[in-house]
């Protein structure tokens, strides 16, 4: 009976004797005593190969005080999970794209259709009207004017194929409707092409459009009639009217859809711009007077709206030139903007409450980061509280837009503007004229990072490239910014 | 008598009636000679009279007086000082008389006094003799046999020159050369004994004498004389660079220096000369250097009773060889730079640098990506033995071990190279890696067992355990039905058993080469393994049955992507053997026309490689130039050709960088796209930046195939260094193509393979201060370049593992000094980079830009380390991996320190 040792991993088992007498699976039950691994799985080199169960030990020569080397372990054989993990590659095609690209598909331009497209974007970043739109049904009643209808029911289906769709969606159908609806869309070229458009003229038509035909889904039967389109971007504007001779003063409120931002010679920033174009001068006529005097309108927000739409006034009618001109003057525009300034005295009564909920739970959030390092034990409660604040009362308007029926959002205090908005698309025009030149769509996502939609090819920017579209040169310039609602829960 | 009267007397004429129309310029001539004597110093003045005054007592009538005025004038020869920049004096004022003396000489009856007067114009030639002439040499050999070195450094040198030149000349006239080697034999020792070995050497090399020199050597010069050999020996042209290898050899032999005369005799290849260094080496200490070496080159030496004293010495130093400690010092210089912990993929990409394209969305899993971030945690943590991804213990028992989770993560084919990246994760550690191993041989998914069994192999490369565990576990595998498992067992056996020539495997895998009935992908893995096993070893029996399988396929299945693999092992076999390979290449030429080309430049490159054989460059570039048919494959393996051929030394290799940045410009696509694998070999892991340039600029290339061969390159050159600019490259292209999923693909195996095991690794197959080539490193390197040819079908379709080749090639990139008793010891070390003093008189600087470092250190390509303490003795004179130190026995500790 030879003694040989075992090697097993790292430990050596010396002085184990074979049983010559008896077939190896003996030895193998052997071995299993000292390192636990079943003999099944036990293989132990030999000469030639691996020594079989039923081997024959004379033929294998084994020697005294010989080292074999046993390798095996205990280990519970991988199973496959039953549910494997599905793969892109797997992915039907038409899935693949938004899966692996996090953003949707662009626009293919059908022929100077660029402000289309980008229009189309941006709108199309608004996740309420998304939904609105999915909503949609022709059960409403297709109204006065069929075309209303069947735009918006092609606005719908081109959302929702944006939505699908990894490759450019080409929108046939929506620009033949478009056109249909609106003529002056489909004006052609003496070479046959689509002559180049306003964008800001087809955003209007189209919000327009949409506004006619969009209602809310009703939340309680008295506001059935609230517009979407009118809750989403509605903005309501006071105005004092004074005339400058009589000092006589009228008011009047109106609801317009975008704050225009007038560009002058004084104008840098769209701070200064927004405030004039607030302000005006018209001429009237006058009661008192009796004839046709120069008024002042000076207008103030009275509604804010969860989004807010700022038209830089860029393009003037040149008359020797008989086209819009642009003015190139660089206007810069921020990324936070805080309209509390243009509001009235009683909206900014009403936002200090919002406000001040919002201030501190931004505070809360800067001071728990503060306190993080000073010891383990705030940290936990701080953390608790930093997440149920930022949680429960800073909540996006998306979020309750998303589930205006549900019980639990109608029980929840309303979501309160706070004035303070953040931009989430930019149309910039590139060119000398509206009526010329190219329109992009630069649009934040919900991850953060912003896509440039150039017609069909998305292609991704960083954030501070976003505010170098503020003109001043040949390079595209912000025409359309959309500003979505930072929104505070009260207590 | 009476020509010469005639012609003396026409000398005569000349003298003294010049003709008249010369007589203006003379006139003028010695009118400026006067401005210029007056310009001389009185010394200089009188110098030049009593040589002119020699000069004419030279021709005196009287014997006493021309002897006198002999020995004057060699006297004024000898004894003049000179500088490297002027010409001696005397000679200056010599040199218009040489016309007069030759002509004198010509009249003189033979005497001594005439031998005399020879030895002067001979070194009177030396200024003043035509190109081509060698009358210095003609003089010579008719003046006096006397010591030649008295006339100075500068004459014997020129002398040696002429020397060379005439004895070319003779042999092709087919004269007795005797006389001139009667000269070799003088200037030789002249040389030796004046620091001058080098011009010993090139004498002796223009001579074809070279034996001569080892009886001139000695202690004190052997080392330089040593490294000029060995250095000039890859100019030199087959089979004299054999010669001159061995004559190094000798004289390492002959004074003791064996760690030295091994890695000569590992050059040449030489199987004797390692046996017979080691029997000759008695020193255990040394010896053990002497394993440490051959474990370095992958050189399995048996041990008989002639190489060890006793069994215990020998098993001691048979485990050396067998490399089995290869893990522990890896393990050990990574927890001296505390790396030991596990990186993710993720901290290789480094996302949060890219400007976010990278990580935009990716909510679904994508197989593709998943297989990149597979290879690279395999790749960045290879060796490490833990990583996150694989080895990882699960967190919670419910969802099972998540080792299984990362691999079932991967898709089809996909698994197998997951279940294979255990294996490069515990890499050199064989004991603790099969436990890991163990449980996946158990798998009841083909890919997943086909994986595990390449996993064995690859723990196994490079070390070798006397149980043979790998063979044990491999071997059943091989004849299995599903092709899987048969590749991954064969590929395991090629990866384990690469250069051992273990002939139960020719036995095992001959019969797959040879069976038609087995597809092409079963049978072109299978005589890769056997090339590997039997690389350069010129084995008929490989040979034949993968001729007869390339002769027996059909013309469909040569054209499959994997038929590359039946050339590739064939070439294998005769890596590096230069003119063994002819027999073979008749044969091929033989072959299917679909393949026959291919094969013949795979098998002229390989065998020819890192031979820096100028001719074979120049025909390969001679082919790159050809406008083919479409059709023809040849060329992309020309342009490695290219690359394997002149990697051999570094002038060469610049030149070849040179001619292939031609070949970008004026070469079709199919070159092109084999342009940046080709600047990837030849700098790999050696990141130099106009390399690095070229190959950014082409990562950006049109051609998706172009920029997807640079990508890749880019990992090559930047192959375990930590490069960060590679890095930031890389980064950059991950963003770039976030969107083309090949490109990123190679972008993350490029990234896995910079990162490569944490940087303390190196894909360089030269080591040893570049003078060894490790065949089965580059026969790694050369798998993974001809499956990257195809990156489509290959690195990209099913046999992505093609990637593990590069195991072969993997080592640690490190110096760790050793005590007496093998235990690592830390001393300081300077490293920097390298200098080249070959040829130097003195004892120059071997480093310069160095840093003071603590072994274990990390060594770049280019580097060089010595001791920075006189505390210990290195027993190999080149420090790279490891050394073994011995105390110094004349050390004497610094009073002020202590």
């Amino acid at each position: 009976m030879p003694t040989v040792s075992v090697k097993w991993q790292k430990q050596v088992f010396t002085g184990v004797e074979i049983d010559t007498e008896q077939v190896p699976y003996v030895f193998k039950c052997q071995l299993y005593d000292l390192t636990g691994v079943p003999p099944e799985r036990q293989k132990i080199t030999v000469k030639g190969g691996l020594l079989k169960d039923d081997g024959d030990w004379e033929n294998l020569g084994v020697k005294e005080g010989q080292r074999l080397m046993l390798m095996g372990t205990a280990d519970e054989i991988p199973k496959a999970p039953e549910k494997g993990p599905v793969f892109i590659e797997d992915l039907p095609e038409d899935e693949q794209g938004t899966a692996a690209l996090g953003h949707t598909a662009g626009l293919v331009n059908l022929g100077n259709t660029c402000y289309m497209n980008s229009t189309v974007q941006c709108l199309h970043s608004v996740p309420e009207l998304r939904l609105a739109l999915k909503e949609y049904s022709a059960a409403v009643g297709t109204g006065i004017d069929p075309l209303l209808h069947s735009l918006t029911a092609a606005t719908r289906d081109l959302f929702g194929e944006l939505d699908k769709s990894l490759r450019p969606v080409a929108p046939i159908h929506f620009l033949t409707v478009l056109q249909k609806k609106y003529p002056q869309f489909a004006q052609q070229t003496n070479h046959g092409l689509y002559m180049q458009q306003d964008a800001e003229e087809c955003w209007t038509q189209l919000l327009y459009v949409l506004s006619q035909r969009l209602q809310s889904v009703p939340q309680d039967e008295e506001e059935v009639t609230n517009p979407v389109v009118e809750h989403l971007f509605g903005i309501e504007l006071k105005s004092f009217i004074k005339c400058a001779e009589s000092a006589e003063e009228s008011s009047e409120s109106e609801t317009v859809y975008t704050l225009k931002c007038h560009i002058s010679s004084e104008v840098n920033h769209l701070h200064e711009g927004l405030k004039q174009g607030l302000k005006s001068e018209l001429e009237k006529t006058s009661p008192i007077l009796g004839h046709s005097t120069l008024h002042v309108k000076e207008s103030h927000i009275n509604k804010l709206p969860p989004y807010l739409t700022v038209q830089f006034v860029c393009f003037f009618w040149k008359r020797e030139s008989n086209q819009k001109a642009k003015i190139l003057r660089k206007v810069g525009y921020p990324l936070v903007l805080d309209v509390f300034d243009f509001c009235t005295e009683e909206l900014r009564a009403k936002l200090k409450g919002p406000r001040k909920v919002y201030q501190e739970t931004e505070d809360a959030k800067v001071g728990l980061k503060k306190k993080e390092k000073e010891g383990a034990e705030g940290v936990k409660a701080l953390q608790n509280l930093g997440t149920s604040t930022s949680d429960e009362n800073v909540e996006m308007v998306d979020d309750a837009g998303q589930h205006p029926s549900s019980s639990e959002k109608v029980c929840a205090p309303e979501p309160e503007v706070t004035g303070i908005y953040d931009l989430v698309a930019v149309l910039t025009h590139k060119g000398r004229s509206a009526d010329s030149g190219h329109y992009v769509a630069w649009v934040k996502q919900d991850s953060g990072k912003w896509i440039e939609f150039d017609d069909e090819q998305p292609i991704l920017q960083k954030e501070e490239d976003i505010t170098r579209l503020s003109g001043g040169g040949d390079w595209h310039m912000a025409y359309i910014c959309l500003y979505k609602a930072r929104v505070a829960l009260p207590h | 008598m009476a020509p010469e009267n005639s012609k003396d007397s026409h000398a005569m004429d000349q003298d003294v009636q010049p003709p008249p129309s010369k007589l203006l310029p003379k006139e003028a001539k010695k009118k400026k000679e006067e401005k210029k004597d007056e310009d001389l110093s009185e010394e200089d003045l009188a110098l030049k009279q009593q040589l002119e005054l020699y000069v004419e007592r030279v021709q005196d009538g009287d014997p006493a007086i021309q002897k006198m005025a002999l020995e004057a004038m060699r006297q004024e020869i000898r004894t003049a000082t000179s500088s490297m920049t002027s010409v001696p004096k005397p000679l200056k004022f010599l040199r218009p008389h040489y016309g007069t003396l030759k002509s004198y000489y010509e009249k003189m009856v033979d005497s001594e006094l005439k031998r005399y007067l020879a030895d002067v114009i001979s070194v009177l030639a030396l200024t003043m003799s035509e190109d081509g002439d060698r009358e210095s040499l003609r003089f010579r050999l008719q003046g006096s046999i006397g010591d030649i070195g008295s006339w100075g450094h500068e004459y014997v040198r020129n002398l040696a020159g002429e020397i060379g030149n005439e004895f070319q000349q003779r042999q092709t006239d087919e004269q007795p050369v005797d006389d001139l080697m009667d000269l070799v034999k003088q200037i030789v020792p002249f040389h030796v004994k004046h620091n001058a070995e080098p011009e010993a050497v090139d004498l002796l090399m223009e001579v074809e004498n070279l034996e001569l020199l080892t009886q001139h050597i000695d202690k004190g010069n052997y080392k330089r004389t040593c490294s000029y050999l060995t250095s000039f020996a890859s100019y030199v042209p087959e089979p004299d660079d054999t010669l001159v290898l061995d004559i190094a050899y000798q004289l390492y032999c002959k004074f003791e220096k064996y760690p030295d005369a091994l890695r000569v005799a590992l050059r040449m290849d030489n199987t004797q000369y390692v046996k017979s260094t080691f029997a000759a080496c008695k020193d255990l200490l040394e010896k053990q250097q002497l394993c440490y070496i051959l474990a370095r080159q992958g050189v399995l030496l048996e041990l008989d009773e002639e190489l060890a004293d006793n069994d215990e010495q020998r098993e001691l130093l048979q485990e050396l060889i067998s490399n089995s400690k290869l893990s522990e010092g890896y393990l050990t210089l990574a927890r001296d730079l505390d790396v030991m912990e596990p990186k993710t993929p993720d901290d290789i990409y480094k996302a949060h640098l890219v400007d976010g394209r990278a990580s935009a969305g990716a909510s679904v899993d994508s197989a593709r990506q998943n297989l990149a971030a597979t290879f690279v945690n395999a790749f960045v943590n290879a060796g490490f033995g833990q990583d996150k991804l694989m080895t990882a213990p699960s967190m919670d028992s419910s969802t099972g071990s998540s080792s299984g989770s990362w691999l079932f993560k991967n898709k089809e084919h996909g698994k197998a190279s997951a279940a294979a990246s255990l294996g490069l994760i515990v890499l050199w550690d064989v004991d603790g890696g099969l436990a890991l191993v163990d449980k996946y041989l158990y798998s009841n998914d083909n890919h997943v067992v086909a994986g595990a069994l390449l996993a064995v192999g690859i723990m196994n490369c490079g070390v070798h355990n006397d149980c043979d565990p790998a063979y044990a576990l491999l071997f059943e595998s091989v004849n299995k039905e599903d092709p899987t498992i048969r590749i991954g067992a064969i590929m395991g056996l090629g990866l384990a058993y690469a250069g051992s020539q273990k002939e139960e495997v020719l036995d095992l895998l001959t019969p797959i080469v040879q069976d038609s009935k087995v597809g092409i992908e079963v049978a072109g893995f299978a005589a890769m393994a056997l090339g590997l096993v039997y690389v350069g070893s010129c084995n008929e029996d490989v040979a034949q049955s993968i001729v007869l399988a390339l002769m027996n396929r059909s013309e469909a299945e040569l054209g499959e992507p994997l038929a590359r693999f039946l050339c590739l092992g064939l070439s294998l076999l005769y890596l590096g053997k230069q003119d063994a390979v002819d027999a073979t290449m008749e044969v091929a030429k033989t072959f299917h026309e679909k393949i026959s080309k291919y094969c013949q430049v795979t098998l002229d490159s390989c065998a020819y490689a890192g031979t820096g054989n100028v001719l074979k460059v120049q025909a390969l570039l001679s082919l790159c130039a050809d406008h083919l048919e479409k059709g023809d494959s040849h060329q992309a393996p020309a342009v490695l050709g290219i690359a394997l051929v002149a990697m051999a030394e570094e002038l060469g290799l610049d030149m070849a960088i040179r001619s292939l940045e031609h070949l970008l410009q004026y070469g079709e696509q199919n070159i092109r796209r084999a342009v940046p694998l080709a600047l990837g070999i030849l700098s790999v892991s050696n990141p130099k930046i106009s390399v690095m340039d070229t190959l950014s600029r082409l990562s950006h290339d049109t051609d998706s195939e172009v920029a997807m061969a640079a990508t890749v390159s880019l990992g090559l050159i930047g192959a375990g260094t930590n490069n960060a600019r590679i890095a930031g490259m890389l980064r950059n292209l991950s963003s770039y193509y976030y969107k083309d999923p090949s490109l990123l693909f190679c972008v993350r195996i490029a990234q896995g393979l910079v990162h490569m095991g944490k940087g303390l690794m190196t894909l360089n197959p030269y080591h040893s201060d570049r003078f060894l080539l490790s065949n089965v490193a580059l026969a790694g390197l050369m798998s993974f370049l001809h499956g990257s040819l195809d990156m489509k079908s290959i690195i990209l379709g099913k046999y992505h593992y093609v990637l593990y080749f590069l195991v072969l090639a993997m080592q640690p990139r490190m110096l760790i000094t050793l005590d007496e008793n093998l235990k690592p010891l830390s001393v300081p070390v300077r490293v920097g980079q390298a200098v080249d003093v070959v040829g130097q008189a003195g004892r120059p600087k071997t480093i310069t830009g160095f840093q003071t470092h603590t072994t274990p250190v990390l060594l770049a390509t280019g580097d060089r380390a010595e001791l920075a303490t006189e505390k210990y003795i290195p027993l190999s004179s080149v420090l790279e991996g490891f050394v073994i130190l011995k105390l110094n026995p004349d050390y004497q500790q610094d009073h002020l320190s202590s």
